[in-house]
C-alpha cells in the first residue's frame, strides 16, 4: 500500500483502490465514513457518508413550543451550544414583535464571542493534533477549561447553557421564589473574571503562534494544501472562517448586524489563499478579535433588566421568517413556518457544517491521501452540526 | 437589506420595511418572477416551477451565495404538530425553497416554487451550483421530491432500506404513538384567566 508514486506509474495500470475511513476515526469529530477511491498514493474520488447522528430535529421541533426548541437547538452544536440558540431566538422574538432589553443583548453578544472563543479552540487542539502536533492541545484545551467556566458560570451549563428565552436572558439562577421579583444579575465578578480570562487568551495566542503558527513542519503539511478559491467556496455555501480563509470578506456580524454587534469595533479577518494553514490562521485571528469585542461589551454594557414583558403562553403569529448569525463555523440559520400555534409548522435548520462538508467531493478529489485528514480537519465540522 | 440591526427600535420598525420593499420589488421585476412578499424581515419571490433553475442560476450574478434548499410540506391532514388554520381551504402542495445571498452585504431572498403532490419533480440546481447537491438529496429523503438532473439521490441519513418520508406532515411520529411525551403537560391549554395577553414573567 505505500509503494512510492513512481512504482504506479501509467504504465503498471494498477487497479483503483477502494479505500475506507471511518465511520469511526480520530479525526472526523463524530461518526463520518468516506469512501474514498484510490489510485496509489492519490485520491480519485470521494463519497462522504453521513447520517449516523441524525436525530431528526426539524421533525421533533414540529411537536416542541417554541420555548423548548431552544433547549433542543444547543445540541446541534454542541461545542458552540450559545451561539445555536442566538438565531432561533432572534426569529421567533422578531415573528411575535418582543424585543429583548439591551443588556441580555451585550449579554448575549458577551456569551456567543466566549461561544467562539471555546469553538475555535477546541479547532486549535484537535488540528495540530491530527497534523502530529500533541503540545498544542495541552494548552488549549486548558485554556477553553477556563472559558467554559465563565460560560458556566453565567449559565449553570458548560456545553448546553439553554440560557436565552423569548424577551431575553434567562435570570440568575438559584433565585428561588423569595427573590423571585428581585432584580437578578450576573453572578458578582463575572465581569473581572472574564476580563483576565481575555489577558490569558491573548497570550495563550501568543504561545500558539510559537507553536504552531511559525512552525515548519505544520507549514508544510498545510500550505498549499487543500485550496478553496473564494468563487467555488461561495457556490458551496462555504461560510464562516473557511470562506474568509478565501479572501472572501463575509461576516454577518458586519454585513446583517445582529445583537449589538454595530455598537463594537472589530476587524473581519481575511486571509487570501484559501488552504489549510489559512483557515487555521483565521481561526486564530479571530480569537484575537473576540477579545476586543468582549472587552469593548464589558465595557459598555449597560445596567438593566434581563427579560422584556412577555405573555405567558408564546404563540407566533402566522408568517415565515430566516434568521442567520454568525456562529463560529459560518452561517447559521433557522427557517421558521408559523401558522399561528403555539408550535412551528415547520423549522428548517440551516446548520453552518452541513453545508460547509458539501465541498468534500470536491476539495478532495486528486488529493494525496496523507493530505485528505489534513484536509478534512482544516473544515472545521461537528457531526451532529451536520446530521441534525 | 437595510442597514438597520435586526432587532429594530420600535420607532423605525416602519422604515425598515419600505426599503425592503423596494428592493423586493425590483427583484422580482428583473427576473419576471410571479409575485414578492416581504415579512418579518423576509424576502419570499415566487417563480414558476419551469423557470426555477434558469432565474436562480440568473439571481446569483448579484446574489452568488447558495445557503440553502429545503420544502415545505402544505397539508390539510397533519399527524404531527399542530396543523393549519383553515384545513379546508388548503391547497395541498409542495413549496421548495432556495436561498440565495450577497457575500457583501445583507441582501438576500428566498426563492419559492409551488410544486403539485402528485408531480412532485423538479429541474435540479446541482449541474449548476455544487452546493445544491447534499440539499436536495436532504429534500428528496425527506419529503420524497424528485429532482432531475441530480444524478446521485441517495439517502443522506437514513438507512438504505428506510420506506417513507419522514418530514411529509403524514409520516407520524412513532415515537410519539407509542408513549406520549412526558412534557406534553406543559402545551395543554393554561387556564383561561392567563389566555389573555397579560404581562407577566415566564
Amino acid at each position: 500500500m505505500h509503494r512510492s508514486e513512481t512504482a504506479v506509474s501509467v504504465e503498471l495500470q494498477t487497479p483503483d483502490m477502494t479505500l475506507n475511513i471511518g465511520p469511526q476515526h480520530p479525526s472526523t469529530h463524530g461518526v463520518l465514513r468516506l469512501i474514498a477511491k484510490v489510485d496509489g498514493e492519490r485520491v480519485r474520488e470521494v463519497e462522504p457518508v453521513i447520517g449516523y447522528m441524525h436525530r431528526g430535529y426539524e421533525k421533533i421541533s414540529e411537536v416542541r413550543t417554541y420555548a423548548q426548541i431552544t433547549a433542543l437547538v444547543n445540541r446541534i452544536d454542541w461545542v458552540s451550544g450559545f451561539a445555536n440558540e442566538v438565531p432561533f431566538i432572534l426569529g421567533v422574538e422578531k415573528l411575535m414583535g418582543i424585543e429583548a432589553p439591551e443588556r441580555a443583548q451585550w449579554i448575549r453578544l458577551i456569551l456567543s464571542e466566549l461561544a467562539r472563543i471555546s469553538s475555535h479552540l477546541v479547532f486549535m487542539s484537535s488540528y495540530p493534533l491530527e497534523l502530529g502536533a500533541t503540545t498544542p492541545l495541552m494548552h488549549t484545551l486548558r485554556e477553553r477549561e477556563h472559558i467554559l467556566e465563565l460560560i458556566e458560570d453565567v449559565t449553570g451549563g458548560r456545553f448546553h447553557p439553554n440560557f436565552n428565552r423569548v424577551g431575553g436572558v434567562k435570570p440568575n439562577y438559584g433565585g428561588g421564589s423569595t427573590t423571585k421579583k428581585q432584580s437578578m444579575d450576573l453572578p458578582a465578578g463575572f465581569f473581572e473574571r472574564t476580563a483576565a480570562a481575555m489577558d490569558r487568551m491573548e497570550s495563550i495566542c501568543d504561545d500558539l503562534d510559537l507553536l504552531v503558527t511559525g512552525n515548519e513542519f505544520i507549514k508544510m503539511r498545510t500550505v498549499g494544501v487543500g485550496v478553496i478559491p473564494g468563487d467555488k467556496a461561495i457556490e458551496y455555501g462555504l461560510s464562516g472562517p473557511n470562506l474568509r480563509a478565501s479572501g472572501v470578506a463575509y461576516d454577518l456580524r458586519k454585513a446583517d448586524s445582529y445583537l449589538t454587534y454595530d455598537q463594537v469595533d472589530f476587524d473581519v479577518v481575511t486571509r487570501p489563499d484559501g488552504d489549510c494553514y489559512d483557515r487555521y490562521v483565521v481561526r486564530q485571528d479571530e480569537i484575537r478579535e473576540s477579545v476586543k469585542i468582549i472587552r469593548q461589551a464589558i465595557d459598555k454594557i449597560p445596567s438593566g433588566p434581563l427579560q422584556a414583558k412577555v405573555p405567558r403562553i408564546l404563540k407566533a403569529p402566522k408568517g415565515q421568517v430566516y434568521t442567520r448569525a454568525e456562529n463560529p463555523k459560518g452561517e447559521f440559520g433557522y427557517y421558521i413556518v408559523s401558522e399561528g400555534g403555539k408550535m412551528p409548522y415547520r423549522l428548517k435548520i440551516r446548520s453552518t457544517s452541513f453545508s460547509n462538508l458539501t465541498i468534500l467531493p470536491w476539495v478532495l478529489q486528486d488529493q494525496l491521501v496523507p493530505d485528505l485528514v489534513a484536509i478534512l480537519g482544516s473544515l472545521d465540522f461537528v457531526l451532529g452540526d451536520v446530521d441534525r | 437589506m437595510t442597514d438597520t440591526p435586526a432587532t429594530t427600535d420600535a420607532d423605525n420598525v416602519d422604515e425598515a420595511p419600505d426599503a425592503l420593499t423596494e428592493y423586493a420589488a425590483g427583484f422580482a421585476e428583473r427576473y419576471d418572477a410571479e409575485g414578492f412578499t416581504v415579512e418579518f424581515d423576509t424576502i419570499r419571490v415566487f417563480v414558476d416551477r419551469s423557470r426555477w433553475v434558469e432565474t436562480i442560476v440568473a439571481a446569483r450574478e448579484e446574489l452568488p451565495f447558495f445557503s440553502w434548499l429545503s420544502a415545505i410540506d402544505w397539508s390539510a391532514t397533519t399527524e404531527v404538530g399542530e396543523g393549519v388554520d383553515d384545513p379546508d381551504t388548503l391547497e395541498e402542495r409542495f413549496e421548495v425553497l432556495c436561498r440565495l445571498s450577497s457575500v457583501e452585504n445583507a441582501d438576500a431572498v428566498n426563492f419559492v416554487t409551488t410544486i403539485p403532490k402528485d408531480d412532485a419533480v423538479i429541474d435540479s440546481l446541482a449541474p449548476h451550483i455544487g452546493g445544491a447537491a447534499w440539499h436536495e438529496r436532504e429534500a428528496h429523503e425527506m419529503f420524497g421530491i424528485g429532482f432531475t438532473g441530480n444524478d446521485n439521490l441517495a439517502p443522506l441519513y437514513l438507512p438504505d432500506d428506510f420506506i417513507g418520508n419522514p418530514l411529509l406532515k403524514s409520516f407520524p411520529l412513532i415515537a410519539r404513538e407509542v408513549k406520549p411525551w412526558p412534557g406534553d403537560v406543559d402545551v395543554e391549554p393554561m387556564p383561561a384567566k392567563e389566555e389573555a395577553d397579560e404581562g407577566g414573567e415566564s
